[in-house]
């Protein structure tokens, strides 16, 4: 719920600072998408050439290890901007899929609107700076937990960054992005529920 | 008094499924002009026109999932549903039965065809509404009503016109055994062919029908076939119906409830202050825990 659904082009006036003016100069390098439900967006080996910005809808990015298992790295809902940074840098095969667990609306950014963005605003420049820091942030702090945090503790991290993703993800995704069994996640729920349901 | 005259009426939207076993149409509040405010305090209405679902061995329905700051009534016309919620609350709901949930503070629910209807398929038409509450009430404890066809009132029309089923509210002095937060009928007019029916409600009432069964003509002059709504305006207070064929309508007229309404998907709360704590709560398990 925190996420409210806003355009692109609103995203990059309030929070970037981009003006009417600046506006009319990046129309053209913005492009829009609808997707279905199971859309591929980026596959392992592809060298990812865009990020996505979420008008509507949800994504997920993720790896399929040597068993055939799943693993979630991230979901991205209204607002949020999901991609593979360093396939796109440095040019090189992604180890990552993404893929839409919901219908979804997109913008496409690719390089040439980061570049063009960043030269004519400073404000741009700073926020596109700043967003870097902060994944590299929620990444350290991920890492953290992953490999030292309870599964209850995992999860109740988990809802104050993604507070309406139990109802919008199927449990056995929760369960993949905190890397416990959904037979777990299921038992931090009950005793949650145990400790703060007052039965009627 | 004066009639109470149609506002509009408005034609099913293309269906849609509700988990896997409940497929819809809405019109409240996605309808035109048929928005939460306007139909206060029916702030949800999803009808399952006749559909014919295939045998399935495993339940079709929808899984579980949280409600808060309303109530919701489900009416059956065809088929049953089996429901469960996380006080360990539970039932079945037949085939012209209600089930009156008042969520409340809050109930994580799932619904499903009941067991032996989903093995044998067949016939399934239902209506969903939600009942919006006053604020002062959102948060008390949640409860259900139960109310099988037979604990129903109902009014026999003169001339063999059929009857008056009353959910909730009163139709001729016959009440309804659902107890409400605010003012709301609810009610069945089951009409035999030829037969008509009048209704009186305050002006300022947000009034409407659904046509279930047949097609009937209202105040006279409107033909309004299956599957259609009628929306009355919020002036004068009579109006008749009549069944062009054997006739099956649900009648709705409730006092608006003038507060701020906040909507995010389950929840129905004032501000968003409260969405945001519906979705922490949930979280934290305070709804309770049900198994998928």
């Amino acid at each position: 719920m925190t996420n409210v659904s806003i355009s692109f082009t609103e995203y990059l006036q309030t929070k970037a600072g981009i003006t009417d003016e600046q506006l009319l100069q990046l129309n053209d390098a913005i492009q829009s998408k609808t997707i279905e439900k199971g859309s591929v967006l980026l596959r392992q080996g592809e060298i990812c050439s865009h990020s996505f910005f979420l008008e509507k809808g949800l994504l997920r990015s993720y790896t399929i290890d040597a068993a055939g298992k799943e693993h979630i790295i991230q979901f991205a809902s209204e607002s949020w901007i999901i991609s593979d940074r360093s396939s796109i840098f440095f040019n090189e095969p992604s180890d990552f899929y993404i893929d839409a667990v919901e219908d979804s609306t997109l913008i496409l950014i690719d390089q040439n609107f980061i570049n063009l963005a960043c030269e004519i605003s400073v404000s741009f420049r700073l926020f596109n700076d700043r967003a870097l820091q902060n994944h590299i942030r929620h990444l350290q702090k991920r890492i953290n937990l992953l490999l030292g945090a309870s599964a209850e503790e995992r999860y109740l991290d988990f809802i104050k960054l993604y507070p309406d993703m139990l109802l919008r993800a199927p449990q056995w995704m929760i369960a993949s992005y905190l890397g416990i069994t959904p037979e777990s996640l299921s038992r931090v729920r009950k005793e949650l529920a145990k400790r703060n349901f007052k039965p009627y | 008094m004066a009639t109470k005259n149609i506002e509009l009426v408005a034609t099913p939207r293309a269906p849609h499924f509700v988990g896997d076993g409940f497929r819809v149409h809405n019109f409240i509040p996605s309808g035109f002009r048929l928005d939460m405010e306007r139909m206060s305090p029916f702030i949800m209405l999803d009808y399952n026109s006749k559909y014919n679902f295939p045998p399935s061995i495993v339940p079709k329905g929808v899984g579980v999932h949280p409600h808060r700051g309303f109530e919701t009534v489900t009416i059956a016309y065809k088929g049953k549903v089996a429901h469960h919620d996380s006080a360990g609350g539970g039932g079945i709901i037949g085939e012209g039965d209600v089930q009156w949930m008042t969520a409340a503070s809050g109930v994580l629910h799932k619904e499903y065809h009941e067991e032996e209807f989903s093995k044998t398929g067949g016939i399934f038409q239902m209506v969903q509404l939600w009942v919006n509450l006053p604020a002062k009430d959102k948060m008390s404890q949640p409860k259900y009503q139960a109310i099988a066809n037979a604990e129903m009132g109902r009014y026999e029309l003169a001339d063999n016109a059929g009857f008056v089923e009353v959910i909730a509210g009163d139709y001729k002095k016959v009440k309804g055994p659902a107890s409400t937060f605010t003012p709301v009928n609810m009610q069945n007019a089951k009409l035999n062919s030829g037969g008509k029916a009048d209704f009186s409600f305050p002006a300022h009432y947000n009034t409407a029908l659904l046509v279930i069964e047949g097609s009937v003509k209202v105040n006279d002059t409107e033909i309004v076939p299956t599957d259609h709504f009628v929306l009355f305006e919020n002036a004068g207070e009579d109006f008749t119906i009549e069944a062009l064929e054997n006739a099956i309508v649900l009648v709705l007229s409730g006092e608006p409830i003038n507060e701020p309404i906040f909507a995010h998907g389950p929840f129905v709360m004032n501000t968003r202050e409260e969405i945001i704590q519906a979705f922490d709560d949930v979280n934290l398990g305070k709804f309770g825990y049900l198994e998928d």
